[in-house]
């Protein structure tokens, strides 16, 4: 007979290697039911994209099973997503946990295409995903979802349009297809407030934001207003691209956002016949700067032209050939940044945020 | 294969730099910040109107302070202040002024221009 201590105890050696911590001081083992030689319990981790998934479930199941007197051992695998520091804060998003914009320095690098498979890739791990495409220049999140039609106003509030299970806004919505996005600071400013302010979100886990390219008012204006969980970067290996990934980076250091990692995309090409990899835009790219700024590579993603052409289909590689190499590495990006985002949110909560008492 | 990345080896850079814990007030009007080393330190209130960063008090271009010390009553206090992202403070004076993003960084390079009392 073994009793509710003695399991927990038992757990306790198991080490979620993202967080450095054990399982039980961490709170994820939860409704653990002793019945004579019968355990089960319920493993809730901080993200259902977790890269470990699988190997905690392993490790508790094992550990467990070890005690004398136990002969079966259920494991239940659940997930609630912890907020970010910032998020109940002013400014925040009713009912937004995380928001976490994808940057570039230079343009033409597949930010959009990569923003687009990750929400879609998160959404798929069963977390509440919305995506808002803040490229007021050159939006092209609605081609790449397949949207077609135009969102809808609810009272007060613009709502999202539904695209492969997510909710999705685009600039592009408001702005006639054969203008073009001529503004001044102020007007891009307001565009953004009224992205992020006016727009009925609902409850998201993750509100993954493609901005346009570089470092103009649109990413000052979304860092000065809400409290990010932390910016991605995504650039291609070639040193001209690189040069202004760092700008990127340098701004967000600049405005106190955590930068969560980089995403190496068009990295390499793989020959289907011989398996031979050609690196046509260069290598090592994102390796350097991940070592300079001390962030992680949180994945790269070979040149193919499926992705390309899911894209111009508006159905994301992820869904349309899920185990293509091209959505195998996003998928794994996809984890490696949900990780990520526990990692910053438990971080923040130990360093508690600045507290305003005036 | 995805990547691990440690807790404890992150952002060594952001976590050096000096960043207030607590803001609250020293007396009625005045600002008491406590920094994450330790130090408290009175910033009064109109000295920190003064020295407000915006465009409005500062040329942009030269660095020059525009606002005029005699236009400023000696009451002035913040009525308000509110977190602006991870990185500084707004404060919204009872003058009506608001547009002061106070960072970290400036708070800290102001904490050692403050006025002695007397």
């Amino acid at each position: 007979m073994v009793n509710q201590e003695q399991v927990l105890d038992a757990l306790r050696v198991v080490v979620d290697p993202d967080l450095h911590r054990d399982i039980v001081s961490l709170g994820f083992v939860q409704d653990l039911k002793v019945a004579d030689s019968r355990v089960a319990f319920t493993l809730k981790l901080t993200t259902p994209a977790c890269p470990v998934k699988d190997q905690l479930k392993q490790e508790a199941e094992d550990a467990v099973k070890q005690l004398d007197g136990v002969e079966a051992v259920s494991v239940e695998m659940a997930a609630e997503v912890r907020p970010s520091a910032g998020a109940t804060g002013k400014g925040m998003i009713p009912g937004v946990k995380n928001v976490i914009p994808i940057a570039s320095g230079k343009g033409g690098v597949g930010k959009s295409t990569v923003a687009a498979n990750l929400a879609v890739a998160l959404s798929q791990s069963g977390a509440k995903v919305g995506l808002l495409d803040a490229d007021v220049y050159g939006p092209s999140i609605p081609t790449i979802m397949g949207i077609t039609e135009l969102p809808k106003g609810v009272g007060q509030k613009i709502q999202p349009v539904e695209a492969h299970g997510l909710p999705v806004i685009s600039s592009g919505f408001f702005i006639r297809p054969d203008q073009a996005v001529v503004w001044r600071g102020p007007m891009l400013a307001k565009m953004v407030e009224q992205l992020l302010g006016g727009v009925e979100w609902g409850e998201l886990d993750y509100l993954i934001i493609d901005l346009p390219p570089g470092t103009g008012d649109v990413q000052l204006t979304l860092c000065q207003r809400i409290p990010l969980t932390g910016a991605v970067i995504v650039t291609t290996p070639q040193p001209v691209a690189i040069n202004i990934a760092e700008k990127a980076i340098i701004m967000f250091q600049q405005l106190k956002t955590p930068v969560l990692g980089v995403i190496e995309n068009m990295s390499y090409w793989e020959s289907r016949k011989t398996g031979e990899r050609e690196y046509i835009f260069g290598s090592g790219g994102a390796d350097r700067i991940s070592e300079k700024w001390q962030f992680p590579v949180l994945g790269k993603i070979p040149l193919a032209t499926t992705v390309r052409k899911t894209s111009d289909s508006g159905r994301p590689i992820v869904l349309e050939e899920p185990d293509s190499p091209a959505a195998v590495a996003l998928t794994d990006v996809t984890k490696s940044l949900a990780a990520q985002i526990s990692i910053h949110n438990m971080q923040a909560e130990a360093e508690d945020l600045v507290k305003i008492t005036f | 294969m995805p990547v691990r990345h440690s807790y404890d080896s992150m952002s060594a850079l952001q976590k050096d730099a000096a960043r207030p814990l607590e803001i609250g007030r020293a007396n009625e009007h005045d600002v008491k910040i406590r920094w994450n080393d330790g130090t408290e330190v009175v910033y009064p209130a109109r000295f920190l109107r003064l020295e407000c960063p915006c465009a409005v008090c500062v040329d942009e271009l030269t660095g020059r302070r525009i606002v005029l010390p005699a236009t400023i009553s000696d009451d002035v206090h913040p009525a308000a202040i509110e977190r602006v992202g991870h990185y500084a403070i707004q404060i919204y004076w009872s003058d009506g002024h608001n547009s002061g993003i106070y960072t970290w960084e400036h708070l800290r390079a102001l904490s050692k221009r403050i006025p002695q009392a007397g």
